[in-house]
């Protein structure tokens, strides 16, 4: 793989007194899906406004393509954004707002309307639609004209600022679909800031979690979601439970014992524990999918709770538990595949078992 | 929401309607009704005597006298447009866009400004404007020779009362307009890799032209209508419309002539004003709202 083609390094960004971004790193290989994500007030959209070259930076370095970004201005980026709101020129019609980076850069009139076209074509817009206004054309079709009008000018890098948020599920779902088609196709690296985790999972390569202008970990999905840095990370996408757990670390990984299940202890396997692990609030990260009721005997080494049915919700394929725990500040989640038969009502007694050796050990 | 379809003779919607209607009837289409019916009486020994004929026309089409007085006024008022758009705009600009820390200490002063009665500005200039005032003294002691301007009884001096009183308008309106656009507009521009001259003729003008066409259209209209400036600051060396129906009324009274002639400026401000909408609304038709 050739270089990165953005190299961010302790990116710092201050408004007055209030820092914003307290030296970020990050790296975006040429061709990946990178998804910044976070909640709101996280830096995500100032450092993709910094990539963007909208804001300039307190401190630190940005290089895009090998060149050094300082006091470059928005217009000589190889980046090319799409906003949340679109921002589709209103005074000029589809074919004026995807050919105006063209236009800009002089093309002439005839390669500028072909390839006017191609982008037309790529996103499923029908030609007639060209001479139309922005306002004319539905939540859909506009933000395949932002789109349009971003890679007209073939970028190296496409910013996209939540552009899906204000859409409805359903279009969202089919959008998300086209975009991750349309990343494969062109090949152009795309920076993604959403706070949607789902979204992130379901489309980028790389995910960046970030927390008041901290990045909190950089990973594939798979590792956010089954490796998560920290309860935050964790707690960000779904329902998980947290069970409490003294830790101590061992050359295989970490023993872990509970308050709430006396005498029992665990060994996790290294590849289980949280590489960030520290001391305070160690706790074992237990998916409501790998729970189960246990009626009967425990299998070895399963760890059971004790229990009162809260509440279930029947989603179809499957139906959700909340058990309420004596020592637990939340009720624990169960994800248990649909039945016909319920397996406990409301009120019920209920013993929630688990592997402790197959959950995650993480801490606060 | 859901739109009625209400019959006009509903009594509800009849009484909604019906005091804005009896004012436009009462006070706006009758007296224009009554000016028109003026121009066709004939005015002997001071009184108005009800004859039936168009002998006032011949006079007002006949007499080039009238028509250097009109193509004077509607000059003026064009000027005054292009000096009112060319300050205000760039001020308005500023508020919107660099002062937002002051803009409301600005407004406020604006306000004040433009609420001030308009006689008193305008005889305020008269100190500014005289060969021995304010202007002067300042120019001769930055070293211009003395008594340089002499704007005052002049229809530079007009015009300087004219922009001065009637600036405000189109300040606000564009200043409206240029508040709405979406800043993320103004980054797309930038993004897609406009400079900021370029952003601004590509996109904050053309965005901002609702306000700037209403500011225009304020400032021609009023201008066509000037009284105070012409005789206060232009000492009625070249007397403008308004002066020239003045007289008519009062000084000849020839209420005919008179009626006759608010109706050729009436006219010409409508045609211009209906000219230069074709003129704009033909560039872009059916064009939706931002989105």
């Amino acid at each position: 793989m050739v270089g990165p083609i953005i190299d961010a390094a302790d990116i710092v960004k201050d408004y007055g007194s209030a820092r914003a971004l307290h030296g970020v790193s990050l790296e975006v290989g040429a061709g990946e899906f990178l998804a910044l994500v976070g909640p709101s007030g996280c830096g995500k959209t100032t450092l993709l406004k910094i990539l963007a070259g909208f804001e300039e930076p307190t401190g630190g370095r940005l290089e895009i393509q090998g060149k050094d970004m300082r006091g470059v201005p928005a217009a000589n980026r190889p980046t090319r954004m799409v906003f949340q709101k679109l921002a589709l020129f209103p005074h000029k019609t589809v074919a004026e707002n995807i050919g105006f980076p063209l236009k800009l850069q002089k093309v002439e009139k005839s390669e500028s309307d072909s390839r006017v076209r191609a982008m037309l074509d790529l996103m499923h817009l029908k030609p007639e639609y060209l001479d139309r206004y922005p306002a004319q054309l539905s939540g859909g079709e506009q933000q395949r004209v932002a789109l349009a009008r971003a890679l007209v000018s073939q970028p190296g890098v496409l910013l996209l600022d939540e552009p899906m948020s204000a859409l409805d599920a359903k279009l969202k779902k089919s959008l998300q679909a086209e975009l991750k088609k349309l990343h494969r196709e062109i090949g152009t690296s795309f920076v993604l800031v959403t706070h949607d985790l789902e979204e992130a999972m379901m489309l980028a390569d790389r995910i960046c979690v970030m927390r008041s202008g901290h990045v909190v970990q950089i990973g594939t999905p798979a590792d956010i979601y089954y490796r998560p840095a920290n309860m935050f990370v964790a707690g960000f996408i779904g329902e998980t439970n947290f069970l409490p757990v003294t830790a101590t670390k061992t050359a295989a990984g970490a023993t872990v014992t509970s308050a709430l299940i006396p005498g029992a202890s665990a060994e996790i396997p290294a590849e289980h524990v949280s590489p960030a692990l520290s001391a305070a609030g160690t706790a074992l990260l237990v998916r409501p999918e790998s729970t189960r009721f246990v009626k009967g005997d425990a299998t070895s080494g399963e760890w059971v709770l004790d229990g009162e049915v809260e509440e279930y919700f029947i989603k179809g394929a499957s139906t959700q538990y909340r058990i309420r725990v004596a020592g637990l500040p939340a009720a624990v989640v169960m994800d248990l595949p649909g039945s016909i038969v319920l397996p406990a009502r409301v009120g019920e007694k209920v013993r929630v078992g688990f592997q402790p050796a197959h959950a995650f050990l993480l801490s606060e | 929401m859901q739109i009625e379809q209400k019959s006009w003779k509903d009594p509800v919607l009849i009484a909604t309607v019906a005091p804005l209607a009896i004012v436009m009837v009462v006070f706006f289409l009758t007296p224009l009704l009554m000016t028109a019916v003026r121009t066709s009486q004939t005015t002997q020994y001071y009184r108005l005597s009800w004859t039936w004929n168009l002998k006032i026309w011949t006079e007002v089409f006949s007499k080039p006298h009238y028509w250097t007085i009109m193509l004077r006024t509607v000059g003026m008022a064009v000027v005054c447009v292009l000096l009112c758009v060319l300050i205000a705009y760039p001020a308005a600009y500023a508020m919107a866009t660099r002062l937002k820390t002051y803009k409301t200490q600005i407004q406020i002063l604006i306000i004040f400004a433009f609420l001030t009665d308009a006689v008193l500005k305008t005889f305020g200039w008269i100190l500014i404007l005289d060969k021995n005032g304010v202007a002067n003294w300042l120019l001769m002691h930055v070293g211009f020779p003395p008594e340089m301007l002499n704007l005052l009884f002049s229809p530079a001096g007009t015009m300087i009362g004219m922009v001065y009183n009637l600036v405000t308008y189109p300040m606000f309106t564009i200043y409206l307009s240029l508040v709405r656009i979406d800043r993320d507009l103004v980054l797309a521009a930038y993004d897609a890799g406009a400079s900021r001259l370029r952003t601004f003729f590509e996109v904050t003008l053309p965005l901002s032209r609702p306000g700037l066409y209403s500011g225009a259209v304020l400032v021609f209209v009023l201008s066509l209508g000037a009284f105070l400036e012409p005789r206060v600051l232009g000492g009625g060396t070249s007397p403008l419309a308004s002066e020239l129906i003045r007289q008519s009324f009062e000084t000849r009274v020839n209420w005919p002539l008179g009626a006759a002639l608010t109706l050729v400026l009436i006219a010409i401000g409508a045609l211009t004003l209906a000219v230069s909408v074709a003129l704009t609304m033909r560039r872009r038709p059916n064009q939706g709202s931002a989105a």
